[in-house]
């Protein structure tokens, strides 16, 4: 007893405090959007508001209960934690699809998405991984080793299809890098089928996630531009050649500062990696653009205009996208005001889902711009918090966890908003703590609570 | 290698993605407004609300014009989804067959127009527009409808009013409606597909009262479009203005009689109440029963046989006809020569035959006696005076000073011109009062000179007058020297009539010389040798004045007869005019005889009289 007291003195209040104020959020909002006159009882557990405060007990019950486990049962466990996770997502491949998906595992009339509860599971297996990988010591089996680990549910939920969720497994790559995980072995592996070549290391292999990351923003960008024409020094540009232009100004600028303010010991490198990153920028860009323009089959090439926005099919394929902006953007700066949400009211039913993953478009309406800082802010408050809890953390495990359970909080963030306002490709995944739905409340909340515990133990550790 | 530095990359990442998103959703809530006016077309539905057409009633406050309603079947295509043609058609009671026509009539209707921004022709039939698809639907028929109509997505039924007609009287006043046209349209925000507009007689002239003011509820709907609250707490909503009720001077019973006496012939019947002047009969014979032209399906039906009959009953001879006024017109004339002083009431005139034909009666020793025996060298020989008044030696240039003087005369009559009633002015002829330069473009100038345009004098000739001109002459008669423009129209709602008709117009001539004339007028009903003793009534005394018009070699004259009663403080003056009648006295006097015996009597004790006119049928001699 006195130990749970010490637990929960011990809790990282703020963060508790940030994610009971997006449960709030999202308990209002749930509570706007699908009212029901006949039950105006917040607490009708026969209505949506009702059951969403019911998960958010169940859950909040559950983090408790995990505060009061102790912390090194993650460490411990964390590999069969990760093995019956990836049993249960196979065994939801065998279960009747809903929606087209097999996701969920259910039971009478509850039913729980594993994908959800895979996120830690992985996050666990990572963070153990890593903290048991010597950074200085990496090889090819290691490094595909980590990769597996990432990749496996990855498969699993790919074929359910689950494109949102695999789409988030892809953050724990920046915890990777964060980390020091080098994907140098592989690179220089072949390298290896070139012999004149010869390298201890390449600035490629270790800093692959972030320039892979550049590239598929660059690819997005060079894609959502191939149509366009722009006019910018009275000379008319189409829309990848004035990408190119851009690229080479930023490779101008940054010449500039190899050459002027760059260490001259490391100059020679800086400018080999500054020239192949902006010929190999040039080469996507325009071969993406020839491929896009020349090569996609026409259906292709309509689907990715419409999720870049490039075409508009207000009432066919884009009509969730476009009733989703109609109604943040008709929210203006002060909002329509709580409860008179007139587009994504689950009432009118212009915006499909706007209880679950749409969620932000009667905050937005409702709530105006005004509303949104507050709400985005609150959201990046909690990522800082998270990043700076990570940080604090002496145990590698611990460290590794909280920045997954950051990232995915991140990506979760991003993309839902994203693509509430036409920046993200329409991916059913739920907006953390708000969307109503019990399996994401409950993973989220766990998730959470699981770095609550860890975090409030982290003097405990010797390491 | 320093791993730590790394942090900071994350943090840029989720602080970028923080401002992008920010940046984003400033840009769609604050700067573009486009999100905004597109929620609005999602989600929040302008609904107009037609108020009801305003009624009529007449001077007796006896409803003439109400509204019965009907039912159209509307059509959005862009709603509809997986229409059964076979049990849609099923439904209302047709073929399949008819049903795809119709789809594609609608579509015709609507005409085609050349995009100028594209040069492309283009169909003016919108997707996302309500058509009419079935028009002018009986409760009965709607209900069976309406109540499988969730079958269809895309149908709703509306309701619409169609014009009832509780006195099948008065048609020509009344006008008729019909559907507007893509033009009104798009001119007037006013107006939607499926709706009626006024097309003529007051239905035209006061569509802008009769239509009321529209209200409009700005709801919010749901995806599947049906209505879920009200927007805003009503706060943006206005309320439906009906018309203020309208009320005519007419006399729907008086009207009603006189088109019962004008069966069977051609004329009309303007009576008009003379100090007011607001118009208490207009009978165009022959008429048609309005209810026929109520309705889509009635027009279409009746509008044809309507246009195409010979008789053109759907041409309003009141307003749009003009005739030759015969000898009504010498109460003018001598009005002007005692005004131009040629002559003094007492100037008696021979009968001379050799100047100008005649019939047998005493010497006309007076104006009274000259109008009492219509006396056609006496006014030959005084308008003679006034059109050659001696000024100019030359006696071309004496003629056009003098035609031009007693034109200004006449102008002063109101004709030579519209008078403004407030029928649709498109509807209405000006007549003709020939001046200086009318003879000129005909015959040359100075080419003329009294002699040769005599047939004037006694409203023959080039004269021409429509029949509301020639009652509003009795109206000048009556008041002895003012009129106002005469019209139907007695008060809008609480705001009594247009400012229009509350001018009083004078005429150019002085009150003291209307007595000898109207004693005159007295004479033709009451005394030997007067025209028009068919007019007399008992209770009141009539002064009239008859015309028999000439209309070509073997046609038979025109009948005209106008007058007013009692002589003094008169309450009708009226013209009544049978086309091909014969003498003045024989049809039109009686007529006129039995309307102020109805109106000032209020029944009608000469029994005989009145049938003989009400079965007279003078269709034979047209």
């Amino acid at each position: 007893m006195r130990e749970t007291k010490g637990v929960i003195s011990r809790v990282d209040l703020p963060l508790l405090v940030g994610i009971l104020l997006l449960m709030l959020f999202g308990i209002m909002t749930v509570y706007s959007v699908a009212f029901n006159p006949e039950h105006p009882s917040l607490f009708d557990t026969s209505q949506k508001y009702g059951k969403q405060i019911l998960w958010i007990g169940v859950s909040l019950f559950l983090g408790f209960l995990i505060l009061l486990i102790e912390a090194d049962v993650y460490r411990k466990f964390a590999e069969y934690i990760y093995i019956v996770t990836l049993l249960l997502l196979v065994v939801v491949l065998f279960m009747p699809p809903v929606h087209g998906a097999r996701a969920w595992l259910g039971i009478g009339g509850l039913g729980i998405q594993p994908a959800e509860f895979a996120k830690i599971s992985t996050a666990l297996m990572l963070a153990k991984w890593v903290d048991e990988t010597n950074i200085k010591l990496q090889n090819t089996r290691s490094i595909i080793e980590t990769l597996g680990i990432i990749l496996l549910p990855c498969i699993l939920v790919a074929l359910q299809p689950d494109a949102g969720t695999l789409l988030v497994f892809t953050s724990f790559f920046f915890v990777l890098y964060r980390e020091g995980i080098s994907f140098d072995p592989l690179v220089l592996s072949l390298l290896r089928y070139f012999p004149r070549l010869k390298f201890k290391t390449t600035w490629l292999g270790t800093h692959f996630v972030p320039f892979f990351f550049f590239l598929i923003m660059l690819a997005f960008l060079s894609l959502f531009l191939s149509g366009s024409i722009f006019n910018p020094f009275g000379i008319q540009l189409s829309g990848p050649l004035f990408l190119i232009f851009i690229i080479t100004f930023i490779a101008l600028v940054f010449l500039g500062f190899i050459l002027f303010f760059g260490y001259p010991r490391n100059k020679t490198k800086n400018l080999i990696v500054l020239l192949s990153s902006y010929l190999f920028s040039l080469f996507l860009v325009s071969s993406i653009t020839f491929i896009f323009n020349n090569l996609a089959a026409p259906h292709q090439k309509s689907r990715i205009e419409l999720v870049l926005g490039l075409k508009e099919d207000p009432n066919g394929a884009d009509y969730n996208r476009n009733r989703a902006m109609a109604a943040v953007g008709s929210g203006k700066f002060l909002g329509k005001g709580y409860r008179k949400a007139s587009v994504s009211s689950m009432r009118t039913n212009h915006v499909p889902e706007s209880e679950t993953d749409f969620i932000f478009c009667p905050f937005a309406e409702e709530w105006g711009f005004l509303g949104i800082v507050v709400l985005i802010s609150l959201y990046l408050f909690i990522l800082f918090r998270i990043f700076f809890i990570a940080e604090r953390q002496r145990s590698v495990f611990f460290r590794v966890y909280a920045y997954c359970v950051g990232m995915v909080i991140f990506y979760h963030f991003a993309i839902n908003i994203g693509m509430n306002i036409g920046l993200a490709p329409v991916i059913g995944i739920p907006l953390p703590f708000m969307s109503y739905g019990g399996s994401s409340m409950m993973a989220f909340t766990i998730m959470v609570f699981i770095l609550l515990k860890l975090d409030s133990q982290r003097r405990d550790v010797l390491r | 290698m320093n791993l730590d530095n790394r942090k900071y990359l994350l943090y840029a990442l989720v602080f970028i993605t923080g401002v992008l998103l920010l940046v984003r959703l400033f840009y769609m809530q604050v700067i573009d407004d486009s999100w905004t006016r597109r929620a609005t077309e999602i989600a929040e539905k302008r609904r107009e609300i037609i108020p009801p057409r305003g009624v009529l009633v007449d001077r007796k406050n006896r409803k003439i014009v109400i509204n019965k309603i009907s039912y159209n079947l509307m059509m959005i295509e862009e709603r509809i989804k997986n229409l059964d043609t076979f049990a849609f058609a099923k439904l209302i009671g047709w073929d399949v067959k008819k049903v795809k026509a119709r789809f594609r009539e609608i579509v015709k209707n609507e005409g085609i127009y050349k995009n100028p921004s594209t040069g492309k022709t283009q169909s003016n039939y919108r997707k996302d527009r309500p058509y009419p698809f079935v028009k002018d639907l009986s409760l009965e028929e709607i209900t069976l409808i309406a109540s499988r109509l969730t079958d269809f997505p895309g149908f709703y039924e509306e309701p619409t009013g169609t014009r009832y007609y509780p006195y099948p009287n008065g048609a020509n006043i009344l006008g008729y409606m019909n559907e507007v046209g893509r033009k009104e349209i798009e001119s007037d925000p006013f107006y939607r597909p499926g709706m009626n507009i006024g097309r003529s007689g007051l239905e035209r002239s006061y569509e802008e009262i009769l239509r009321g003011k529209k209200g409009v509820r700005y709801i919010v709907t749901s995806a599947t479009n049906n209505e879920i609250e009200p927007y805003a707490d009503k706060k943006y909503d206005t309320v439906a203005i009906p018309s203020p009720k309208i009320k005519l001077g007419i006399d729907i019973k008086l009207q009603q009689y006189g088109e019962e006496l004008m069966k069977n012939k051609k004329g009309c019947i303007v009576a008009i109440e003379p100090k007011t002047g607001e118009i208490l009969t207009m009978v165009s014979a022959p008429c048609y029963d309005p209810n026929l032209l109520s309705g889509r399906k009635s027009i279409r039906k009746n509008y044809p046989s309507l246009i195409t009959d010979e008789n053109l009953p759907l041409f309003a001879r009141p307003l749009q006809a003009e005739y030759p006024p015969g000898s009504i017109f010498k109460l003018l004339q001598a009005l002007i020569c005692l005004q131009e002083k040629e002559i003094t009431p007492n100037t008696g005139f021979p009968c001379n035959k050799s100047v100008v034909g005649c019939h047998d009666h005493p010497y006309p020793s007076s104006v009274a006696k000259a109008v009492q025996f219509s006396c056609n060298p006496y006014f030959y020989a005084a308008v003679r005076r006034v059109i050659q008044p001696n000024k100019n030696k030359n006696v071309f240039a004496d003629a056009e000073i003098g035609l031009n003087n007693w034109h200004k005369y006449m102008m002063g009559f109101g004709l030579g011109n519209k008078l403004g009633v407030d029928i649709d002015t498109l509807a209405q002829r000006d007549g003709l009062i020939p001046n200086a330069a009318y003879y000129d473009r005909y015959l040359g100038h100075h080419q003329w000179a009294f002699s040769t345009i005599r047939s004037i004098s006694i409203g023959q000739g080039e004269i021409k007058l429509t029949p509301i001109q020639m009652a509003n002459i009795a109206v000048i008669m009556a008041n002895r020297g003012w009129y106002y423009t005469p019209h139907f129209v007695k008060s809008i709602g609480k705001k009594g009539k247009l400012k229009k008709y509350r001018t009083k117009h004078v005429t150019p001539i002085e009150r003291r010389h209307f007595d000898a004339v109207v004693e005159g007028m007295r004479r033709v009903v009451y005394e030997a040798g007067g025209t028009g003793k068919e007019a007399k009534i008992e209770n009141f005394t009539v002064c009239g004045k008859t015309g028999t018009v000439q209309n070509g070699k073997n046609k038979k004259n025109h009948s005209v007869f106008i007058a007013f009663a009692p002589i003094d403080n008169p309450k009708i003056a009226l013209a009544v005019f049978v086309e091909n009648a014969g003498a003045g006295g024989a049809w039109a006097a009686p007529i006129a005889g039995l309307m102020m015996d109805k109106f000032l009597n209020k029944k009608v004790t000469n029994k005989e009289k009145e049938n003989s006119i009400k079965n007279a049928n003078l269709m034979s001699s047209y």
